[in-house]
């Protein structure tokens, strides 16, 4: 039986990493070439996701200070970083109001920030959004749990 | 050089040019990631010149020939008139984000929609053909006046054009793939001074198209999926939208650059700027501005039919808030942020007016 | 409600919004409605867009905006200047088609080429590759100058060819990307600027467009792929196997545009046959003279011949083969294209061996 990872994780998102880095589907139309790095701010936590050349190269657990230097940083609700992951679980991938782009456009402020409010760094979301789609879609090959998270 | 022949009627061989060649011993290696652009600027071959003197179009380091006839006629040879940091960057991206409006888009997955949404989405998709391929014309021109020595800046512009070519055919296709049509066009890219056809220097012409133009369009393409009704249209404006994002850098990274290097031109550029604000609302370049063909669909589009145009025109007014939100920072990462502090800019006044 | 001074209704939203009573003017305006194409195995090709009034190609396009072929144009815009207008002057029946190919066959030289099977080579060899390199990249170079220099005023009614046009500028930048990279890895440099007399006559036949297709395709694209195919069987490593090969694909499809562009024009515009005449012969005179420096031909026997000592007659042997391959091609082309195709009548640089 497959190992279960708890989101969020370092662990769980090593999982992704893997997936993401080893298989072929994560190739395709609207990916590419990608160097950013990319901050995932979830209630409490806060992680950094490292995209160079074509993969993943790192994932690691930070804080909220680590954000000045990301390139921008995803934020949102904790029920919605659920939803999300719980429609891309069920269609092996984000449909509907799901996919990241959609998410960011359906919320006041958008999910996608920046300390440095430079938007050159922050349109990286957008020139690379396929490729973040891809790399959070590919969290349907692994079995997540979730776990509430105090917000802090 | 000898023209005796030797060895039955074969020439001998002359070999002075041999010795006549740049900079020797290159050892230029892949990186991680291949062999890219950014992998052979190096020594002599990587220098860009402030002022290029090129006029017969020759390879930025290789040997001139005196006896070499000028054929480049050459308008744009100083490195601040083009140049940008990145463009090896953006160059090599967009060669490994080309994509195939053919076959990477799903389209059996439109579906007939009602006649009002189709409409809608033809009349959308005729705009687009229309309006896209300026940004190919456009960049086109400019090319063919560029010294190759800024060959990396005119690669980047060169996979724009075809980046703006996928665009139109991709739309077009749209058009005719759900039981509808082309409908009307706009005339929103025809030769009025101040368009982007018609600009006579090429800072003058990135601030139009990749600045305000495409950094409008780029907003319509990620609310893309706001108005897109299956994977198809989702994928069409999804990938657009990575391709004008690089599109819109290449300015953003031309005016920071022309910023910090020429700030006698400093006014110049505000005047552009000016120029733009003043016309982003009313455009008829911007779709989401007040022509009615097109901020009418958006609103079917976004609200899903005619009868919830309301709701649409609610979503076409964040649009506008955003479009202008977008373009605040890009200029202020341009370097050009102190007009929003001084009162030069209209913005205030133009966020008032989006819900108009 | 409508507020009948204003046009306009309030939203009812917590943001106090006035929302334009649409007019919907704009809706059933097509010019042919239900149409419906459909993918099939090569997916949604441009070429199936092609139906009814869409796929109706005018022999002139007096439009001078962007309006897409068989949208409702609109009246009153400011031309933008478009001066290639007849169909007779660009359009090739293949051009959707070549599209579409280009871009499934596309390639990235930062990412398809093997760099790491270059291991180092005798310096004589190297030398000549390098110079090769130079002379092909700055070929590339008037490709780039010359198809983006037309683009731009070729008519939005044949779009097709526009779309091509800008997938083959993206091939000439691949070129001028990949050579410079080969001529930079492995321990050389750019080696001397070419001599360029060719590039004067493309770059300087203004008249028209169909005459520019005459000696870009029938002698310049030609030559550089009978270069090409050479090279690849005298290639000293895979990654120069890759490169040519690709290359070799890419001027394929220019060549086949400006072939099927030369034989429609001729069919149906009788008056071309004279210039077209008469711009190969300038063209191939002035080919000639290029060819009469000893510089690319030494280079190329040299690469060809494993050395110096290979050159003089094993090298220089295959180059006139390769010379003699590219008179023959030329003049099938001729023939196909029914114009006249003496060999007798070309510069003495193509003549057989035995009569030069």
């Amino acid at each position: 039986m497959a190992s279960e990872f708890t989101f969020p994780s370092l662990d769980w998102l090593q999982a992704v990493r893997e997936v993401f880095n080893t298989t072929d589907m994560y190739r395709g139309a609207g990916s590419g070439r990608c160097d950013c790095v990319v901050g995932l701010k979830i209630e409490g936590a806060v992680f950094i996701v490292e995209f160079e050349g074509f993969g993943c190269t790192g994932v690691r657990q930070a804080n909220e200070a680590e954000l000045e230097n990301v390139d921008f940083y995803l934020d949102m609700p904790y029920e919605l970083w659920k939803s999300m992951l719980e429609n891309i679980s069920a269609n092996n991938h984000a449909i509907g109001e799901f996919t990241l782009n959609t998410l960011d456009l359906g919320m006041e402020q958008g999910i996608a920030h920046s300390k440095h409010e430079d938007q050159y760094r922050q349109d990286l979301f957008v020139r690379y959004n396929q490729t973040m789609q891809f790399f959070f879609d590919a969290s349907h090959r692994i079995s997540t749990t979730f776990e509430e998270i105090v917000a802090s | 050089m000898t023209s005796s022949k030797t060895n039955g009627n074969l020439p001998d061989l002359d070999l002075g040019w041999m010795d006549q060649h740049g900079p020797w011993d290159t050892h230029a290696e892949p990186g991680k990631y291949g062999f890219t652009l950014a992998d052979i600027q190096i020594g002599e071959y990587g220098q860009v010149p402030e002022e290029s003197n090129n006029q017969t179009g020759r390879p930025r380091g290789s040997k001139p020939r005196a006896n070499s006839m000028r054929l480049g006629g050459y308008t744009v040879r100083t490195k601040s008139d083009i140049w940008l940091e990145n463009a090896s960057f953006l160059y090599e991206e967009a060669l490994q984000r080309q994509w195939s409006s053919a076959t990477d888009v799903p389209w059996e997955s439109i579906k007939p929609l009602p006649d009002d949404v189709e409409q809608a989405q033809c009349q959308m998709a005729t705009f687009l053909t229309e309006v896209e391929f300026v940004a190919g014309d456009v960049p086109a021109r400019w090319i063919s006046s560029t010294t190759p020595d800024y060959f990396e800046a005119r690669q980047v512009l060169l996979a724009q054009v075809m980046d703006e070519s996928r665009h139109m055919d991709v739309f077009r296709k749209r058009a005719l793939a759900n039981g509808g049509g082309l409908m009307r066009a706009t005339g929103a890219t025809a030769g009025f001074v101040g368009g982007i056809d018609l600009s006579r220097d090429f800072t003058e012409m990135s601030s139009r198209l990749h600045i305000s133009g495409e950094g409008a369009v780029l907003t319509i393409f990620r609310m893309g999926e706001l108005m897109a009704y299956n994977d198809a249209e989702k994928t069409i404006y999804r990938l657009c939208a990575q391709d004008e994002a690089r599109h819109v850098a290449f300015g953003v990274m031309h005016l920071r650059y022309m910023s910090q290097n020429e700030p006698d031109r400093r006014e110049e550029i505000h005047s552009y700027l000016d120029e733009a604000e003043g016309s982003m609302l009313t455009d008829a370049a911007n779709p989401a501005g007040r022509l009615t063909q097109t901020s009418e669909s958006l609103c079917i589009l976004l609200g899903g039919g005619s009868d919830k145009f309301d709701e649409g025109f609610r979503k076409l007014v964040a649009i506008r808030r955003r479009q202008l939100q977008e373009y605040r920072k890009r200029v202020i990462s341009a370097g050009f942020g102190d007009r929003f502090d001084n009162g030069r800019s209209r913005l205030n006044e133009l966020m008032a007016q989006a819900a108009a | 409600m409508a507020d009948s001074q204003t046009g306009t209704k309030s939203a009812g939203d917590s943001r106090p919004m006035d929302i334009p009573e649409p007019k919907f003017n704009w809706m059933n305006q097509s010019r042919q409605w239900g149409t419906r194409v459909t993918p099939d195995k090569k997916g949604l090709t441009l070429d199936k867009t092609n139906v009814g009034i869409y796929g109706e190609v005018p022999q002139r396009w007096g439009d001078q905006g962007r309006n897409p072929r068989g949208a409702i144009p609109v009246k009153g815009a400011l031309p933008i200047g478009y001066s290639v207008t007849q169909k007779t002057e660009l359009w090739a029946d293949c051009a959707a088609e070549l599209y579409e190919e280009a871009i499934q066959r596309r390639w990235a030289p930062a990412t398809d080429v093997p760099w790491s099977s270059i291991q180092p080579l005798p310096n004589d060899v190297e030398v000549a590759i390098c110079q090769v390199c130079t002379e092909i990249l700055q070929y590339a170079n008037i490709d780039i100058e010359v198809l983006t220099n037309w683009q731009h005023r070729m008519s939005y009614g044949y779009h097709e060819v526009k779309q091509f046009l800008a997938t083959a500028s993206l091939d000439a930048a691949r070129r001028y990307e990949a050579f410079r990279k080969r001529a930079l890895i492995n321990g050389g440099g750019l080696g001397l600027e070419p001599t360029g007399q060719a590039n004067r006559f493309l770059l300087e036949s203004r008249g028209g467009w169909t005459e520019t297709v005459a000696g870009l395709a029938l002698i310049r694209t030609l030559f550089v792929a009978t270069v090409c195919e050479y090279l690849y069987k005298h290639s000293y490593n895979d990654a120069e196997r890759v490169v040519y090969s690709f290359v070799i694909q890419d001027l394929a499809r220019l060549l086949t545009y400006g072939v099927e562009h030369l034989k429609f024009s001729l069919a149906h515009d009788d008056e071309r046959r004279g210039s077209v005449i008469t711009m190969i012969a300038i063209g191939l005179g002035m080919f000639a003279r290029d060819l009469r420096d000893p510089v690319l031909r030494e280079a190329l026997a040299i690469v060809f011949g494993g050395g110096i000592s290979g050159a003089r007659n094993e090298g220089m042997s295959i180059y006139y083969d390769l010379i003699e391959d590219f008179r023959e091609r030329h003049l099938a082309m001729r023939r196909w294209l029914d114009l006249p195709a003496d060999a007798a009548t070309m510069p003495r640089a193509f003549r057989p061996r035995d009569q030069n």
